[in-house]
């Protein structure tokens, strides 16, 4: 009930004239880079930070929140019309999505792809509503080494559990650690790493991480690899409506996914890549016209699409209420929260509850204007497509410099940017996720802050991580995803 | 399949734990009621660093890194040196010529890098988007960002 109270306050302060327009112009423009094939929404939100320095925290945040939501919507247009996901979240819809496109039916996928997207980011707001205070009542008994176990939990999953390599993804994870170090320690105020460059005492900003890794690594890849090819884009022939049998085909795949998609979002799962396959894979297996699946079956658009949604929405359980981000794209949210000074978190409930509150009224709110702009105005969004690729290349280094060089005025930034640049090319061409170092830039100083606290409450005794309930939980979990894996192939090897 | 390039980014994995050990070595250690100092995790790091660049030097040697995709194609040099050298001139540019002439430079070579010879077209693209991005964050946004040798025709449209 007091989430209710709190909630409607929220929609007082999502509803003000002023953070209205910040909630339209973050869909639209996190709708619009969205769009644009290789720019995935962690990339969007990174790209898009430095537009909110001058705002106030609350207008930047619900204009944040916008563009995070919009770039999902976004991205599903891309993979069904062009077939190149932006992201491993969209991988899924692509393989019936672009076939429907290619069959002529490109209107009903969208269609489903936007309003199942609707109907799961509703829903899942509406869970992230109900739970985030009851994981707030949690939150507030973690001591300093709680929180620890907890980032050493997210650290493993990420990195090491997910992809193709435990080796490349904890490599990953150590050079975001190591590039989180950079700075002034803020428990003793000694500077490390820095190398006496002034820029680099306020260690590596997110975006410049992020940008570089993802923009000026990615154009590299593609100028380098890519370059010769065009792909193709399927037009939008026909209704967009979707017929009867289309609804009644698509909206179990909606719900079912939204139950799939946001337990998995508000674990530390590397985000949305895991729900949208496994919904895929339950519609594949579900469905009474297997015959479809492989020609465009409207339930593998409907299905993975709104899962993504629904995973995308649950994200910000783990970052709200207890200042953890699971994704990429939540890591460089938390460091849009931190330019603010703001620590998200349980006590984020406490003091700062319009703030918060208005923020998830604003998703109720976002989600609608997102439907509203993605449906009826489709053709123009379909005319992003056709920018040429040397054109939206281009246009993404001039935009992605700028995030960097607004930081201090300082070439040293684009200097580092282009050297993150370089480090993502190789990262992309060697197959070395880059998400887990991201995670690892934004965490890792906090991890060391709760490690540092939690030894300094126990008088150096290191005993505490396994001493404490909460925290000995934690690690012992930690500890068994990692050799469960070996262990089961151990076994199997054995047995046979 | 043994690689020299994956010896060598393995082998540089290494080389950059020994580096943040040697750089964690000049760092103190004393560290009140916590009993570790600002130099333990850089420490814990840079161990972890050696230990998976060492573990990833194992692979490349025995049979080259796991589950690794090939190339698409082949490597071409000259696209990927026409946008870092993009970037470089913009990098060298902005604090004198300015946002918008630099961008446009960056804007024309990387277009370039991606094939594109038609230059008047992308010159003009570049400027045209430069100036809107310019207009849209000094004026709207209250962004600071250098005018350069166009502050006279900028500074004259009230800007």
């Amino acid at each position: 009930m007091e989430a209710l109270t709190a909630l409607i306050d929220g929609f007082g302060v999502a509803l003000k004239p002023m953070n209205l327009m910040w909630g339209f112009i973050g869909v639209t423009l996190g709708t619009f880079v969205g769009v644009l094939p290789g720019v995935g929404p962690a990339l969007t939100v990174a790209m898009l930070l430095p537009l909110t320095v001058k705002l106030d925290p609350t207008g930047a945040l619900i204009m944040f929140a916008g563009i995070y939501y919009g770039a999902m919507f976004g991205g599903s247009t891309t993979t069904i019309l062009l077939n190149t996901p932006g992201e491993s979240g969209s991988i899924a819809t692509a393989f019936e999505g672009n076939r429907m496109a290619r069959a002529g039916r490109a209107g009903p996928a969208l269609a489903t792809s936007a309003l199942g997207s609707f109907v799961a980011g509703t829903i899942a707001t509406i869970l992230l509503t109900l739970l985030a205070p009851l994981v707030v009542e949690l939150a507030l008994k973690f001591g300093p080494a709680d929180y620890f176990a907890l980032m050493v939990f997210a650290f493993i999953t990420v990195a090491a559990v997910l992809g193709h390599s435990t080796v490349r993804g904890l490599t990953s994870l150590f050079l975001g650690l190591l590039l989180g170090l950079v700075g002034i320690d803020s428990q003793t105020g000694q500077a490390r790493f820095a190398f006496g460059v002034p820029e680099l005492l306020d260690g590596v900003d997110v975006v410049v991480l992020a940008v570089g890794l993802f923009a000026v690594g990615e154009a590299l890849y593609v100028a380098a690899y890519q370059s010769r090819f065009q792909a193709t884009i399927e037009r939008v022939r026909g209704s967009l409506l979707m017929s009867a049998s289309d609804f009644r085909r698509s909206w179990p795949a909606w719900l079912r996914a939204t139950a799939i998609g946001f337990p998995f979002g508000t674990i530390p799962a590397g985000g949305s890549e895991i729900p949208t396959f496994l919904s895929y894979a339950t519609e594949k297996k579900l469905t009474r016209h297997p015959e479809d699946f492989g020609n465009g079956a409207i339930e593998g658009v409907a299905g993975p699409e709104a899962a993504n949604n629904a995973a995308a929405t649950g994200v910000l359980v783990p970052l709200l209420t207890l200042g953890i981000p699971t994704s990429a794209t939540a890591a460089i949210l938390l460091g849009a929260f931190q330019n603010y000074g703001i620590q998200p978190g349980p006590l984020l409930f406490q003091t700062q509850t319009e703030l918060v509150w208005g923020l998830i009224a604003s998703l109720y709110v976002g989600n609608i204007m997102l439907l509203v702009l993605n449906l009826p105005l489709i053709g123009i969004w379909v005319k992003v497509l056709e920018i040429p690729k040397e054109l939206l290349y281009a246009g993404i280094l001039v935009f992605a410099t700028l995030g960097a060089y607004s930081l201090h005025q300082s070439w040293v930034d684009l200097a580092t940017l282009y050297i993150f640049g370089l480090l993502g090319f190789l990262m992309r061409r060697w197959d070395i996720p880059v998400g887990p170092a991201v995670i690892g830039l934004i965490l890792g100083p906090l991890a060391e802050t709760q490690f540092r606290r939690a030894l300094s409450i126990s008088q150096g005794d290191a005993s505490v991580f396994v001493t404490q309930p909460i925290s000995a939980t934690l690690l012992a979990i930690t500890v068994l995803l990692v050799i469960a894996p070996w262990l089961v192939r151990r076994f199997r090897r054995t047995s046979s | 399949m043994r690689s020299g390039a994956e010896i060598a980014l393995s082998l540089g994995v290494v080389a950059l734990g020994i580096g943040v050990a040697a750089v964690t070595a000049t760092l103190p250690s004393e560290g009140g009621y916590a009993g570790i100092g600002p130099n333990f995790v850089p420490a814990v790091v840079a161990g972890g660093v050696i230990l998976l660049g060492l573990w990833l030097s194992v692979e490349a040697f025995a049979g080259g890194w796991r589950k690794l995709p090939e190339a698409e194609a082949p490597f071409q040099a000259s696209p990927f040196l026409w946008v870092s050298g993009g970037l470089g001139i913009h990098m060298a540019l902005i604090g004198s010529a300015g946002f918008v002439l630099a961008g446009t430079v960056l804007f024309a070579c990387v277009a370039r890098g991606f094939g594109s010879k038609r230059w008047a077209r992308n010159v003009a693209v570049g400027i045209v988007l430069s100036i809107a991005i310019f207009l849209f964050f000094v004026k709207l946004l209250n962004v600071n960002l250098p005018a350069g040798w166009l502050q006279p025709i900028l500074g004259a449209a009230g800007i």
